[in-house]
């Protein structure tokens, strides 16, 4: 079957992806070997793919005289992914529930409620005035994930797992006397638990990559995610290297270690590292029953 | 408009119905009131966080104070506006570098997934096709903060790797952070780097459900594997294709404030093509608290926003009606 020219083209093809999955890796191989390089052959010969004067030197300062500060954010960034991740799932399995109910006369009106956030939004500055003033979020441990538990992305995609659940299960259930309640706990979760387990997923990956909460809500150094750590520290980098440094006299500046901030983005991808390779196939999944219409 | 169309609220309804329907309603207010309870935190949250900020936008015709609140402060008529139009230059820029990234973000990223997917779909070695596909998926996890970090060890003038790698080529380093327009093109690269992978996965998903028997026959009739691609799987995907963008366009004044911040940690220098909307908000009313400014430009944004939704929708729905997003 195979003549010269498809050969040609299906070798030409696995280079082509080939090249794109070393692309994207290379950029961690090079965070990974920058945060094992000695500090002075960085600052002399700048960043290379293979670690200049192998050292755990960073990590050791991190954890030495860093410690507090970077376990205290990195807790903190457990803390909020871990409420955040139970309370979205809360409210959003329920919310995706009730849109699923087939008899429910007010469902499509829920559906609309929550879609036609998707369409329209105030902006920034109204929601920002309205966290801070009114809701009283700014330094607050609730304002960290609150403003994000009801994605309606994941909302409709939880919907549609609990629609594919058999209706004659349902129906048999109601018929034997159980309430909303109960096919809720008892049927409707444990039969969804692949959606379940795809939205926990996602929300989890969200609420450990957000910095725009604390970015919008937190001045308080305690709340500092460990994402928020690093925004202050490259950005104060990027201040003392443009010239500006006059300008933010007086604010707190990172000790300017080019390995440090390396070191930093290596333990902040670490957990995502180690879990990706068991969790990768659920996201996969969840992409295409998304992507699915209906 | 306002609500899904469904056969029961298309239909007129005789009065005698409506009484019986009003009765059923109560009855069920009664009988699903555990399914109120259960929406209730998520009605909460999204009028909290979603509805109520749409009624801030009053906030335009306010001079507002912090004090005073957002409901309380004097009323300002319309010299927002003028305040507004005074610095059109910087709105307008604004604007268009929010349109013009998310358009080759669109353009390219859209490409880049396409092409992807149909690549792998050619490809046979199963163990290749999933190892490379969980590889180009892992950039999609990592947050822009982390991007930015690596981005400077590449970038950076004196110690990054790209400048290391012009010099032993002889060629003269470029001073990546302060080239605006260079930068465009960073950020192009940097948002197909992490969302490429993640695009492939959902084109790749149209293609397998794709019927064989097409390729069979194709095989049959002696078409070449470049005439199969160009005239099998590319019209296989041009719907899908189309609804993408189509639902892309609606967020076309929507900016990824993570994203500018985390990769450009606001550089000045590069204001000129990274300013969107969003940071430009960011920038004159949190950081620099000029309030009533900044709101004019939030009204202005969702207005233009819910133009393009609508124009959006138009658009979906000619070309197919079942695309249509409401």
């Amino acid at each position: 079957m195979l003549n010269t020219e498809n050969k040609g083209l299906l070798i030409f093809f696995y280079c082509c992806i080939a090249i794109f999955s070393a692309i994207c890796l290379v950029p961690f191989i090079l965070a990974v070997s920058g945060s094992l390089s000695t500090e002075s052959r960085i600052a002399a010969e700048g960043y290379s793919f293979w670690p200049r004067g192998f050292t755990f030197e960073t990590y050791e300062f991190l954890f030495g005289s860093k410690a507090q500060q970077i376990l205290r954010a990195y807790s903190m960034s457990v803390i909020v992914t871990v409420l955040g991740t139970v309370s979205a799932v809360l409210v959003t399995t329920a919310y995706a529930y009730v849109i699923s109910v087939k008899s429910f006369r007010l469902k499509n009106f829920f559906a609309f409620f929550a879609y036609f956030t998707m369409l329209f939004s105030g902006g920034t500055l109204p929601w920002y005035l309205l966290s801070t003033k009114y809701y009283h979020l700014g330094d607050t441990l609730i304002g960290l994930f609150i403003p994000y538990v009801l994605s309606v992305f994941l909302m409709f995609l939880m919907a549609n797992y609990f629609r594919s659940i058999p209706h004659e299960i349902v129906e048999s259930a109601q018929i034997d006397g159980a309430g909303h309640l109960r096919i809720f706990f008892s049927i409707m979760i444990p039969l969804g638990r692949v959606g379940l387990v795809t939205i926990s997923l996602f929300y989890a990956l969200q609420f450990w990559n957000d910095f725009y909460l604390p970015l919008m809500l937190v001045t308080d150094q305690k709340l500092y995610t460990i994402q928020y750590l690093m925004y202050n520290m490259m950005a104060n980098i990027q201040f003392l290297a443009s010239g500006n440094a006059a300008q933010v006299g007086g604010a707190i500046i990172a000790p300017p270690l080019e390995t440090a901030k390396m070191a930093m983005t290596c333990l902040t991808v670490l957990p995502i590292a180690i879990l990706y390779p068991f969790l990768q196939r659920f996201f996969v999944k969840g992409i295409i029953v998304g992507s699915v219409k209906g | 408009m306002m609500q899904e169309a469904t056969p029961e609220t298309q239909g007129r309804l005789s009065p005698g119905i409506r009484a019986a329907r009003a009765k059923s309603f109560r009855k069920s207010l009664k009988k699903d009131s555990t399914l109120y309870l259960l929406a209730l935190p998520g009605i909460v949250i999204l009028i909290l966080f979603a509805y109520l900020p749409m009624s801030g936008l009053i906030l335009v015709f306010k001079n507002y104070n912090f004090n005073d609140g957002i409901f309380g402060s004097p009323w300002a008529g319309f010299s927002n506006f003028e305040f507004f139009f005074s610095s059109m230059e910087d709105s307008l820029r604004a604007t268009r570098n929010t349109v013009m990234l998310n358009a080759l973000y669109m353009l390219t990223g859209t490409f880049f997934s396409v092409a992807i997917a149909i690549i792998l779909n050619e490809l046979r070695s199963k163990w290749f096709i999933k190892i490379t596909q969980s590889v180009m998926f892992f950039p999609y996890f990592i947050s822009w903060i982390i991007i930015g970090a690596i981005l400077f060890s590449l970038l950076d003038y004196d110690k990054g790797i790209m400048n290391q790698l012009l010099q032993t080529l002889g060629i003269s380093q470029v001073d990546w952070y302060s080239s605006p327009w260079l930068f465009v093109i960073i950020l192009v690269l940097a948002n197909i780097w992490k969302s490429a992978g993640y695009g492939a996965i959902i084109y790749y998903a149209v293609l397998q459900g794709i019927d064989t028997s097409y390729y069979e026959a194709a095989k049959i009739d002696g078409a070449s594997r470049w005439q199969i691609i160009t005239r099998i799987t590319v019209p296989m995907l041009i719907p899908s294709i189309i609804l993408m963008t189509l639902l892309g366009i609606g967020g076309m004044l929507k900016g990824d404030l993570s994203m500018i911040m985390g990769v450009t940690f606001l550089n000045p220098l590069l204001l000129p093509t990274t300013d969107i909307i969003d940071v430009y908000v960011y920038r004159t009313a949190i950081r620099s608290g000029e309030f009533g400014f900044a709101s004019a430009i939030t009204l202005y944004q969702s207005v233009f926003g819910f133009i393009l939704v609508l124009v959006a929708n138009k658009l979906a729905g000619w070309y197919d009606k079942d695309s249509k997003l409401f």
